[in-house]
């Protein structure tokens, strides 16, 4: 492969970075694009959103049959066969990322494999997959380099036994017994699948809750599941050391909780590490571009997404929390469209996340912990999935639908979902608070009867009191 | 650290006082030598400044509408080495290092500082902290001079609209809105950009008067239905084009048709043709429609005037300029042939002969262009029947002839064969109206019929 020069380069394919190449070429640049893998897509679509996606759907059936034996529907306990189970879950991915390369060959977008680092402000030297080195030149850059896994420097990473998200969604196998350091979202997602396939779930989490960050209230429901569910789900809890021993991992706690308290040590047949990611800014030769990185490996950038070189853009994991695709393909057309000469701005007002675990739990905008927190006159509209008859006749019915507003406009400020489906829910409250929505104005839209979506239209009535479904006391 | 350089307006030939119509940095650009720094404009032409090197803007001596000369200083530009200087990003927080002796703690900091940060976004009434959610992500930075760039934090505005302000160049927290609850809605942002006339340079910006707020012509892809080639358009289209739609959208016009019987005038002009082309030049209808013209101005004073800016008076002119549309490569240009009352059909024959050569090479000064009372517009000597010429404000009345024919006209008592010569007279309706109009027509039309009433 031969050196090149190009208008703009692109650093990263994942969903930040295929959307800036493809929207800056759309936009009429000469776009490069780079990456390390073979498949585009990044973390993602290769070993992220997509594939847990595809897993998640699996438990989910096996969690639905089995539930059911209860109303009259029984199929017998599950057949596993993981080897047709991860050859569906990589068809799901390959068809998703050979989309991609089609795409990007239709735009004349030229791929480049191999790593990337910068050698100077207007070059990147790519160290190739196949070997070799090229070097290629641009005007322009947009980084888009992503996050890896966090390692924890106690834990024997050799050991196979010890897993990340990425081998956990390989699922060599089903252990007997899980043990989930993280009690965040990529945790309680992978615990979700394993606890369906069979294994044996322990959850430690640092902090005193589940999904930290998410309202408490929201949480609940999930927590309350899990915990029955799961062998023990350990709050406030420090896993102090690990060993590899031939009978299994043998696991230190430091348990600082008065109610489910971990024993002092206890063997496990696997680990998953989920504590976080860690932006890969430092990892890409940007100081020869002179493009600042700060201590833990972000890259500051200014809401143009610029970056401290007025010719370099950064976008996605690697500029800041939090993490999301979606927030990632936003930033990537405001960086491709500022290049392409266009005034745009990254200026959204919330940025929905989600956890699909059973059942899901979603929010945007404010949480009400962060609202009391900064002192926010705000108020709320909360309807109980169990007055919802759509909830009830999916046999379930321990969701809830929370949409805070602000006292003195009545718009949204925030809304927290938590049930089954609570991530295809939470986009009618992103656009209301986009559009300056207030209660009247979701509460007057006609919704859909019976549906999950109708929650969101009984907590906003719920808020202005206009509610029938509930009996709640008049409000002083 | 790198020098700095001013940059002043080079040698612009003979023009004093030149408008600055556009400028294309503000501090902190990149410019690469060449680059246009700012547009000026003459009456004749618009030229850019270009960049005598690359650098980097650091900052601005003038603002459109400013008039400069020779050596005015334009800006103050950081010569190369300044481009990579890191721009400031604003409200940088420090991340908290990693704590090794607390790992999971450690991983968790980036989830606790989201949350810190994660948009607040309706609390609108500033309880502060709105915003995007980019964690590391910085306010305005490089290159966000301008207002457009503000955050439009509480606003109470879509997506959809915001990005729209952006593109205009439209501060939204400076705007209110019509819509329901006080939304700010597309229209407004258009209404926003358009509206009461900004103070600097609203006028020469070529963009649409006051109060006409009428709603763009959308935009089309052309290329999903065919080939297309996009080429731009000529100087003179640029500068003709805005002042065109300037006079169309505030002159109420009315257009007013007659005809002429020039048979004789056409066979005294012939003779006089044929006398000229030996001399070297040529006499064309156009001579005599301007000498019938200034009598015309004469007998009706108010065709001669021109509104006052403030619209409540007439300002009478004493003398007789008249603008000539001619038809150039380039485009229309308007040229003017000075004190027609005082000059005989020869010698503006001759006139007329050279102008329009020198239009046509585009070697037409200032001067050249200024002062007219009132204009002729000749399609003649390509065809038609009639058509609709628009003023040319802030004259009140324009002339617009087509080509003549032989046309079978009853004398009273038999159709005889009468060369006619159609003549549209477009005016200012607020200065002029039909009945007088027509008279000016009729006085033109008697005029014309009878060479000979031209002399006295």
């Amino acid at each position: 492969m031969e050196n090149q020069t190009t208008e703009v380069l692109v650093l990263g394919a994942g969903p930040g970075g295929y959307t800036a190449a493809f929207r800056a070429a759309d936009l009429g640049k000469k776009v490069v694009l780079v990456d390390r893998e073979p498949a585009l897509g990044g973390v993602c679509l290769n070993v992220g959103c997509i594939p847990s996606k595809a897993l998640l759907h699996a438990a989910k059936v096996i969690a639905e049959t089995r539930e059911m034996g209860e109303n009259g529907i029984s199929f017998g306990p599950p057949l596993i066969d993981l080897d047709r189970l991860r050859a569906w879950k990589d068809a799901v991915v390959g068809r998703l990322t050979g989309g991609l390369a089609t795409l990007a060959r239709q735009r004349k977008v030229t791929t480049v494999r191999g790593h990337g680092r910068f050698a100077s402000p207007h070059q990147l030297r790519v160290e190739l997959a196949e070997g070799g080195e090229v070097s290629v030149g641009f005007e322009q850059a947009i980084i888009a380099a992503g996050s890896e896994a966090i390692t924890l420097p106690f834990i024997p990473a050799s050991d196979p036994r010890v897993m990340d998200s990425t081998g956990a969604l390989e699922v060599e196998e089903v252990p007997g017994r899980l043990l989930v350091i993280g009690g965040g979202i990529i945790g309680l997602e992978m615990a979700t699948v394993y606890h369906e396939l069979g294994a044996r779930i322990t959850v430690v989490e640092l902090l005193d809750q589940l999904i930290p960050g998410a309202d408490r209230d929201l949480v609940a429901p999930l927590a309350k599941r899990v915990t029955r569910q799961y062998e023990n789900v350990f709050l406030r809890t420090r896993v102090t050391a690990v060993q590899s021993r031939p009978e299994g991992l043998v696991v230190s706690f430091d348990s600082a909780s008065d109610r489910a308290k971990a024993p002092a040590t206890d063997t496990f047949d696997r680990i998953l590490v989920a504590v976080g990611r860690r932006p890969s800014g430092s990892m890409i030769g940007a100081e020869r571009a002179g493009v600042t990185v700060d201590p833990s490996g972000f890259i500051p950038v200014s809401k143009q997404m610029r970056t401290s070189v007025p010719h370099i853009f950064a976008i996605g994991d690697v500029v800041g929390q939090p993490m999301l695709a979606h927030k990632a393909m936003h930033e990537a057309k405001v960086a491709a469209e500022v290049i392409a000469g266009k005034n745009s701005y990254f200026d959204a007002r919330a940025i929905p996340s989600v956890a699909y675990t059973d059942p899901e739990v979603a929010w945007a905008g404010v949480t009400e912990s962060e609202a009391r927190a900064a002192g926010v006159a705000y108020g709320k509209g909360v309807f109980p999935w169990a007055a919802s008859g759509r909830s009830l006749t999916l046999g379930r019915s321990e969701g809830m639908t929370k949409v805070l507003f602000d006292e003195a406009t009545g718009r949204v400020i925030g809304c927290g979902i938590t049930g089954p489906s609570a991530g295809d829910l939470i986009s009618e409250a992103v656009l209301a608070i986009e559009m300056g929505a207030d209660a009247a104005d979701i509460g007057l839209t006609i919704h859909p009867h019976p549906t999950l979506s109708e929650t969101v239209a009984m907590a906003a009535e719920a808020f202005e009191g206009t509610i029938t479904d509930l009996y709640l006391p008049r409000r002083p | 650290m790198a020098a700095v350089t001013e940059v002043g307006v080079p040698d612009l030939g003979d023009f004093a006082d030149v408008p600055v119509i556009e400028i294309h940095v503000a501090p902190g650009d990149v410019v690469h030598n060449e680059d246009p720094l700012v547009t000026l404009e003459s009456d004749k032409a618009t030229m850019d400044v270009p960049s005598p090197a690359a650098g980097t803007v650091r900052e601005l001596r003038v603002k459109v509408g400013d008039l400069v000369n020779r050596g005015t200083p334009i800006l103050l530009l950081d010569t190369e080495g300044a481009a990579v200087e890191p721009p400031p990003l604003a409200d940088q927080q420090e991340p908290p290092a990693l704590d090794a002796a607390d790992p999971v703690a450690a991983a968790r900091e980036p989830a606790a500082r989201s949350v810190a940060e994660v948009p607040v976004a309706g609390a609108a009434a500033g309880a502060g902290e709105v915003g995007a959610a980019a964690g590391a992500s910085a306010a305005a930075g490089a290159g966000a001079g301008a207002a457009a760039l503000a955050d439009y934090d509480g606003v109470h505005a879509s997506p959809g609209v915001r990005r729209l302000a952006r593109e205009l160049g439209l501060d939204l927290t400076t705007l209110s809105g019509t819509g329901p609850k006080g939304r700010i809605t597309k229209e407004d942002v258009i209404a926003g950009v358009r509206g009461p006339a900004p103070a600097e340079g609203g006028v020469r910006g070529g963009s649409p008067p006051a109060g006409a707020g009428i709603p763009e012509v959308p935009a089309q892809d052309f290329s999903k239905f065919g080939p297309v080639e996009v080429r731009p358009l000529t100087r003179i289209q640029r500068l003709s084009g805005p002042a065109l739609h300037r006079s169309w959208l505030n002159v109420p016009h009315v257009t007013h048709d007659d005809e002429a019987d020039i048979t004789d005038l056409d066979a005294y002009r012939r003779e006089l043709d044929t006398a000229a082309k030996a001399e070297g030049y040529r006499v064309t209808l156009l001579a005599f429609l301007m000498k019938a013209s200034v009598s015309a101005l004469r007998e009706f004073p108010k065709f001669n005037s021109s509104l006052t800016p403030e619209k409540d008076a007439l300002i009478y002119k004493g003398y007789y300029h008249l603008g000539v549309a001619v038809d150039t490569p380039d485009g229309l240009v308007v040229p003017v042939i000075r004190d027609v009352d005082r000059k005989g059909v020869t010698e503006l024959s001759k006139e007329l002969g050279a102008t329009s050569a020198r239009a046509r090479e585009g070697k037409l000064g200032p001067a050249d262009l200024q002062g007219a009372c009132f204009t002729i517009s000749s399609l003649g000597g390509i065809g038609g029947t009639s058509f609709t010429p628009i003023v040319n404000a802030p004259e009140v009345a324009i002339l617009g002839v087509v080509r003549s024919r032989m046309t079978p006209v009853w004398d009273g008592s038999a159709f005889v064969p009468r060369l006619m010569l159609p003549l549209s007279l477009s005016y200012d309706h607020r200065v002029i109206d039909g009945a007088l109009a027509a008279r000016f027509a009729r006085h033109l039309c008697h005029l014309l019929e009878d060479v000979r009433r031209l002399v006295l």
